[in-house]
């Protein structure tokens, strides 16, 4: 499968311009309190079911964006409209 | 069968039977692949516990079993590896004997090309660490490097010249498929079940005690269950809600025409992204660097064809003529460390993991079920899978299997 | 249109004259050899039709049973044909146009493939069932390496010589397009498909593996519809040539079409090309695959014997090529297109002795059957071969009823034979198709098609021309409408009605093997791997009875026929031993490439791309190594001395200049420009000041070390920082990264390639810069870790940073690139009498080494957080607002028992020299490794840093080195735990 990707400003572009950047998660935890294990498992630990996640990724060899793309670890293929939010 | 059975090899019968699905297993292993058939053939062979299924959700070795290349080396970075590894390289001869079936290690060595400064240092401390706990494995120089592959440019025009190399003797190469089936007829002859086409869709428990398991061919209850899906083994963890530092990444493989034996080592490039070897048949069977992005598919990419082209012709101009015939693609379940998760009691008693073996699931399958076997077996963690646990990566406390730092994730 | 066929030459004995169809120029002969002896054969001719014509019979011996092996397909689809041609293993005889003065040798036999040693093997095939190597040969044990060599040795095909360059010459090209339709096929329903996707004025692009286009219209001479059917090829073809947005190819086997519609495959270079093969990719809007069939072969004992051959390879032998066939011919087919071959045979000279169909009577095309009893060839409807006699070619069969019943021989030299056609699937199976077989047709019949991919053409089971025509047209329509053009919706729906208004898919056959299979003779299933009817019972019989399994247990579809002739049949025959019904059949997984291509076309031009600094030449002159760092090439060393000692010592005394070019160099202003420095690094950032030069770190989450580098305030909210060159490409995405949720106001911008960097470090430093610059760089005006603008030369403006990575008065003046040459020669005109030299990398990494400066990846890895290299200090660990990258796992490891620590070392004297990557052990357990050390001229002796447990790091501790410094030869040595500040430890030069 070689499949593209949506750019927000380039558009559907080769995935391979891209880097990958996981999934989202949300902001970055407040760390005043944070416990060790707490940030370890925001850092590292991961659920991927093979259904659609929000995932970022930068345009790397392209216009050097980062965007939310949703996409299926299933199919590896981008979910429809998830580019335009 | 017309064929008359004078001599043993001619004596045509089933590898292993399909058997009736019981309700109720003592011990159930999700994953029909090398790691979950060894566990179970070493259940029973070794601990006398018999009453094993084995759920296979395609056909067994449909996953990464069957989609290596099939090299096998011990000459890992870490001593606790090291160990590991060496136990398993050596156990091919001794399941062969065991199994009465041939799995074809060709110990042909492999060797390993630098082509830095940094990477010649590296090898240093390898070949040292190696030496030291009994594996052989030597420094080798460019001129060396080429009198063991004929053929690779040692000059100074690739983009990355070769600066020395690590020759590995013990290494080889195994015939992947043989190995499966020869787990699942030795699981089976002890009577371990081997359930194909059997898909695990949800995991039932109660309290902190795993139940069952619900499948394609229906529920399926049991004591103990083994997790050991390979690339799917993240997939398989979430559906009991749990997170694992595991990424699963396509990684690609293909084969040339066939051709009669030129290439009598396995060599890799770590510059160049790029291992290569010949298997009996005469194929050049070579490896690619992964992609990017967590999947579960099994897709190969018309850019990764390019891609090994361009890295094995700038390393061996001599392959420029043969063509690729095959390309596909297996899942690597990457951990940041590049090191394995062997856990027991995960989050529920009895529920046990053998994930995260990113692209060094098929070298390490037997020895990896031999270990499983025990500690699923005695519910104590055996002392050599002491490294492997799940909480160093709670702790920032990483396996130095890969000296590299990742920048975000595993993926990277 | 001209009438008169193009004059082709007179061709010469054992060649049949050149019919309206035929390709080949007989006045253009072309001369090669084979096996050594000079062959004549003709532009248009492949190498397998010019051999054939010259009377050569046996191609090539089988692999594993040295059975000799003929045409069998002229498609390539399988390896019998493979031969050695100009050196190059594996090409196949079938395809590759023949050019002249070719050396082509046979494959797998020694010499003649008409004699052959091994040959001797194959009546031994009881001894080896399918798997029997899994069973044989590992008892005892001891035995394996030798029977492992000698399986090696028999298998494979091609020979490789490892000593010579294994290509044809040259351009390599490539070629990347975009396409709204793009048409894989070039018959009949490829060009309608393209004429009527054209018309919506999109860009078509079609590609065809032949040299020519027409599919199999291109050698059919029936008439239809008033007039040959070739000649409604070339008018289609014609119609094609002139539309103007539909570009062709030909020569151009498809390799897979991937996810989102990415078209690849290389197309091979006619003469007049100015490249011999070019790679291209192709990304689609929609994809209209129309790849036609081929004969599906037909399975019965000795089905590989030369002169065994299937319809369309004998076919268009005597119609494309004007080679004849055979004298004399018996069919065993399923299909009327193989029944208008034998009466076209028949017409062009070739005595057909019999027909036999496995379709029972009344299936049959009346027109065609008319036309066999005219020429009073029987028709044995209801029949198929049984076997081919004769060891080294055909020279009988016997044919027999399905359903039982008596044979019949006859003599032969040709035996064409099928089990009907079946479509060229892969392409729809690489594009992920769902195929499932047809009852109807008995084929593989897409169930359901991906987005954008559409199916047409006689693929789908159609035969009549006027459907498969209507077929691409439909398709054509269908792709054009989704892949946004002047959509017609009656346009289509006229298509759709006249596609529905022709015949439809003709009937199939289901014949999955000849009568009397098996009985002592082998009825081959794969051609490659000499996988027989027999392996396939035998794969069954040990539980290998789903394709999937036994095409790896037993080898068949594995070879370089791929699925293409097993795929089918296999299937077909495992549904039939688990007796199962023939639907249940599924197809092995087809994997790309589709067609074979060469490493040389796919790797194309092979550009090295690399990034050179201005000063690339300059450096060169002086007698630079240089070596790949990231995307750089930059300077190693100096001399051949890879100790470096006079780039060192020259440094230490006088002054060194270093070309820095690529280190990071960014500006990052903005509201935000601080917030975002505050997060990416360690430091507490709101402590810089104006004109100093800040050193810092970044971190990644778990508090490895990633970058370093030192930040100047420009101004409010304005900086100018520094990385290290390794991370100078990833800098920007971090930045973004880590701030990705914030929604700051900044602007990050990369100067590392528009501003070139020069060092001068060492006592003359400043001497030298006093002489470029009037401004005042004394130590009072310009002092350590200062950063000052000044002139230089004949005005141009500098970042001159004081900075001291290597341990002595340095300064790093960074200028627009443009002006580095004019720099670099400046300072060295200045620095001539001071003692001037260039250094490169590897005396830097020492001299900075001896400072105790860390260099990343050298000094720190994965097990190893910025506290545990002792840079802790950097660190703000009472910043928590900030959410800096990286604190919270500083936090959990600094105390954390048990870590690696990095240390400075003394190798004690009176020893010999550890080297990187020496172990440290403490008695029989490794503790840690030696991550650099040297032999120091300034301090007299060896130091080194290491990265070891902290049971053992502490100062003044005794570590015990251990190092293979020979295969065998394991030396120890022992040293002291220091702090690695070796050289000049209070910095006073620096600050001199």
């Amino acid at each position: 499968m070689t499949f593209r990707l949506t750019c927000p400003v380039c558009g559907k572009r080769d995935i391979y311009e891209f880097t990958f950047g996981g999934q989202e998660r949300g902001p970055r935890p407040e760390q005043e309190g944070l416990s060790a294990e707490e940030h370890f498992r925001w850092t590292q630990f991961r659920m991927i079911p093979c259904e659609p996640q929000e995932e970022w990724w930068y345009h790397a060899q392209g216009c050097g964006v980062w965007f939310r793309s949703t996409r299926d670890p299933g199919t590896n293929l981008e979910v429809e409209g998830a580019a335009d939010e | 069968m017309t064929v008359k059975p004078s001599f043993n090899w001619l004596r045509l019968r089933r590898l292993w039977r399909p058997a009736p699905v019981r309700r109720h297993y003592d011990v159930v292993i999700i994953g029909g692949g090398i790691h979950g058939l060894a566990t179970a053939y070493y259940l029973a062979r070794t601990h006398g516990i018999h009453d094993v299924a084995v759920l296979e959700s395609h056909y067994i070795g449909f996953g990464g079993s069957g989609r290596n290349t099939a090299i096998v080396r011990a000459n890992q970075r870490t001593p606790e590896n090291v160990r590991l590894y060496d136990e398993g390289l050596k156990l091919w001869r001794t399941l062969t004997g065991e199994l009465d079936f041939n799995l074809m290690f060709f110990n042909c060595g492999t060797l390993m090309l630098g082509h830095s400064e940094a990477a010649v240092d590296g090898y240093r401390m390898l070949a040292s660490t190696h030496n030291l706990l009994g594996v052989k494995s030597e420094l080798v120089d460019p001129q060396q490097c080429a009198e063991l592959i004929p053929g690779l440019d040692i000059s100074d025009r690739p983009a990355f010249p070769i600066q020395a190399g690590l020759y590995h003797p013990p290494g080889g190469v195994v015939r992947h498929d043989a190995v499966v089936w020869g787990l699942a007829k030795g699981a089976a002859a002890h009577g371990v079940h081997i359930h194909q086409g059997c898909e695990v869709q949800g995991i039932d428990t109660d309290g902190n005690r795993v139940t069952g398991v619900r499948t394609s061919l229906g529920t399926i209850r049991c004591n103990r269950l083994g997790i050991m899906a390979g690339g799917y083994g993240a997939a398989v963890a979430a559906m009991l809600g749990i997170e694992l530092p595991i990424h699963p990444l396509t990684i690609q493989a293909m084969v040339t025409h066939p051709l009669k034996p030129f290439l009598h080592h396995v060599f890799s490039s770590g510059a160049y992204h790029v291992y290569a070897n010949q298997t009996l048949k005469g194929e050049i069977a070579t490896g690619a660097h992964m992609d990017p992005q967590v999947n579960y598919t099994n897709d190969a990419t018309a850019y990764y064809l390019k891609h090994q082209a361009e890295a094995l012709v700038d390393l061996m101009p001599v392959l420029r003529g043969v063509r690729f015939m095959r390309i596909w693609a297996g899942l690597a379940d990457m951990t940041p460390d590049m090191a394995p998760i062997m856990e027991g009691h995960l989050g529920y008693d009895h529920l046990y993991l053998d994930a995260g073996w990113g692209y060094f699931g098929f070298k390490s399958g037997p020895v990896a079920g031999k270990y499983m076997a025990d500690y699923m077996a005695t519910g104590e963690r055996p002392e050599i899978l002491e490294a492997f646990q799940l909480k160093r990566f709670l702790e920032g406390r990483y396996s130095g299997e890969t000296a590299a730092v990742m920048k975000y994730g595993h993926w990277d | 249109m001209s009438e008169a066929p193009p004059a082709r030459g007179n061709p010469p004995p054992g060649r049949l004259p050149p019919g309206p169809t035929c390709q080949v120029d007989f006045s253009r002969p072309l001369d090669f050899t084979f096996l050594g002896r000079g062959v004549r054969g003709f532009a248009g001719d492949t190498v397998a039709s010019a051999l054939f014509g010259a009377g050569v019979r046996t191609f090539g011996r089988s692999l594993k049973y040295h059975r000799p092996r003929g045409l069998y397909s002229m498609e390539g689809e399988s390896s019998n044909t493979f031969m050695a041609i100009d050196g190059v293993p594996n090409e196949c005889a079938e395809t590759t146009a023949l050019r002249a003065g070719m050396s082509v040798r046979a494959q797998n036999v020694r010499g003649d493939p008409r004699t052959d040693f091994f040959g001797l093997i194959d009546p031994f095939d009881r001894l080896m069932p399918a798997g029997f190597y899994y069973r044989l040969f590992h008892r005892p044990y001891g035995f394996w390496p030798l029977f492992q060599n000698g399986l090696r040795r028999m298998a494979g095909t091609g020979v490789l010589d490892p000593q010579r360059d294994h290509v044809r010459d040259g351009l390599r090209a490539e070629r990347y397009m975009n396409a709204e339709v793009a048409i894989v096929g070039g018959g009949a329903a490829g060009m309608s498909t393209a004429l009527a996707a054209a018309e919506s004025g999109l860009r078509v692009c079609l590609f065809e593996r032949r040299p020519w286009l027409g599919g199999h219209l291109a050698w059919r001479v029936r008439d239809f519809e008033g007039q040959p059917l070739y000649r409604r090829a070339e008018a289609l073809a014609r119609r094609l040539r002139a539309a103007e947005n539909v570009k062709v190819f030909t020569n151009s086997p498809v390799t897979g079409v991937w996810g989102e519609n990415l078209v690849t495959g290389f197309t091979i270079g006619a003469e007049d090309d100015p490249f011999r093969e070019c790679h291209w990719e192709c990304r689609a809007k929609t994809v209209v695959v129309a790849a036609g069939c081929m004969d599906r072969p037909l399975v019965f004992n000795h089905n590989d014997r030369p002169g065994v051959m299937q319809a369309g390879a004998a076919w268009r032998l005597a119609r494309t090529h004007a080679v004849r066939p055979g004298w004399a011919a018996v069919f065993s087919v399923a299909d009327d297109l193989s029944l208008e071959a034998a009466v076209d045979l028949a017409d062009l000279g070739v005595e057909v002795r019999g027909v036999a169909d496995a379709r029972e009577a009344g299936r049959q095309d009346p027109a065609v059957v008319a036309a066999l009893e005219e020429r009073g060839i029987p028709l044995l409807p209801g029949w198929a071969v049984s076997r081919a006699m004769g060891r080294r070619r055909v020279r009988a069969c016997e044919l027999r009823p399905l359903d039982g019943g008596g044979s019949s021989h006859f003599q032969c030299d040709l035996l064409v034979a099928n089990g009907g056609m079946q479509p060229r699937i892969g392409v729809l199976a690489s594009a992920k198709a769902k195929l499932s077989y047809c009852t109807h047709t008995h084929t593989y019949q897409p169930a359901e098609l991906p987005p954008g991919v559409f199916a047409a053409g006689s693929m789908t089971g159609l035969r009549d021309p006027r459907s498969i025509e209507a077929s691409g047209r439909l398709a054509g329509c269908r792709a054009a409408d989704l892949a946004g053009g002047a959509a017609s919706a009656r346009r289509t729906d006229t298509a759709r009605r006249d596609a529905d208004a022709l015949p439809g898919p003709v009937a199939g056959c289901d014949i999955r093997h000849g009568p009397g299979i098996g009985r002592g003779a082998k009825a081959f299933v794969d051609l490659d791997e000499d996988g027989t009817y027999k392996n396939v019972k035998e794969s069954a019989a040990q539980g290998f009875d789903v394709p999937e399994l036994a095409k790896r247990f037993g080898g068949f579809g594995l070879g370089p026929g791929q699925y293409r002739v097993t795929g089918q049949n296999l299937a077909m025959i495992m549904a039939d031993l688990r007796g199962d019904p023939v639907e249940t059949a599924t197809p092995t997984t087809v994997r790309p490439p589709l067609a074979p291509p060469s490493l040389a076309t796919l790797a194309g031009p092979g550009h090295d791309v690399h990034k050179r600094t201005p000063l690339h030449a300059e450096q060169a002159a002086q007698g630079a190594v240089f070596r790949r760092a990231g995307p750089w090439q930059r300077a190693r060393y100096f001399s051949d001395d890879v100790t470096c000692r006079a780039e060192i010592r020259n440094v230490r005394n006088n002054v060194g200049i270093l070309d820095s070019s690529p280190l990071g160099k960014f500006r990052i202003f903005g509201p935000d420009a601080l917030n975002a420095l505050q997060r990416v690094y360690i430091s507490d950032m709101r402590k810089t000041r104006p004109g100093r030069c800040k050193y810092s770190a970044m971190c990644n989450d778990m508090g490895h070390l990633l970058d370093d580098g030192v930040i100047v305030e420009e101004g409010d909210n304005d900086y100018y920082f520094t990385t290290s060159s390794g991370r100078a490409g990833a800098t920007v995405e971090w930045f973004r990264f880590h701030t990705r949720h914030d929604g700051w106001d900044y602007n990050l911008v990369n100067l590392t390639d528009v501003l070139g960097s020069l060092n001068i470090a060492g006592p003359n430093a400043r001497k030298v810069l006093q002489r470029v610059t009037a401004d005042d760089v004394s130590n009072e005006a310009f002092r350590y870790m200062a950063c000052r603008r000044i002139t230089v030369g004949d005005g141009v403006r500098a970042r001159c940073l004081r900075l001291g990575f290597v341990g002595e008065l340095s300064y790093e003046l960074h200028v627009p690139s443009s002006y580095s040459r004019y720099l670099w020669d400046l300072l060295m005109e200045a620095g001539d009498d001071l003692g001037i030299q260039p250094f490169g990398l590897e005396a830097q990494y020492c001299l900075r080494a001896e400072k105790g400066h860390i260099i990343i990846g050298a000094e720190s890895e994965a097990r190893v957080t910025l506290t545990d290299i002792g840079m802790g200090w950097m660190w703000d660990r009472h910043d928590t607002a900030s959410k800096k990258v990286g604190a919270p796992a500083l936090r959990a490891c600094e105390k954390q028992p048990g870590r690696m620590k990095l240390v400075g070392f003394r190798v004690d004297e009176g020893q010999g020299t550890p080297r990187d990557g020496a172990l440290v052990v403490d008695g029989a357990e490794i503790v840690g490794y030696v991550c650099t050390t040297r032999r120091s001229e300034a301090l007299g002796w060896q130091y080194g840093m290491a990265l070891v447990r902290d049971g053992n790091a502490a100062n003044g501790a005794t570590l015990s080195l251990q190092e293979e410094q020979k295969p065998g030869e394991r030396a120890t040595f022992s040293a002291t735990v220091t702090s690695p500040h070796f050289y000049d430890p209070k910095g006073t030069r620096l600050r001199a």
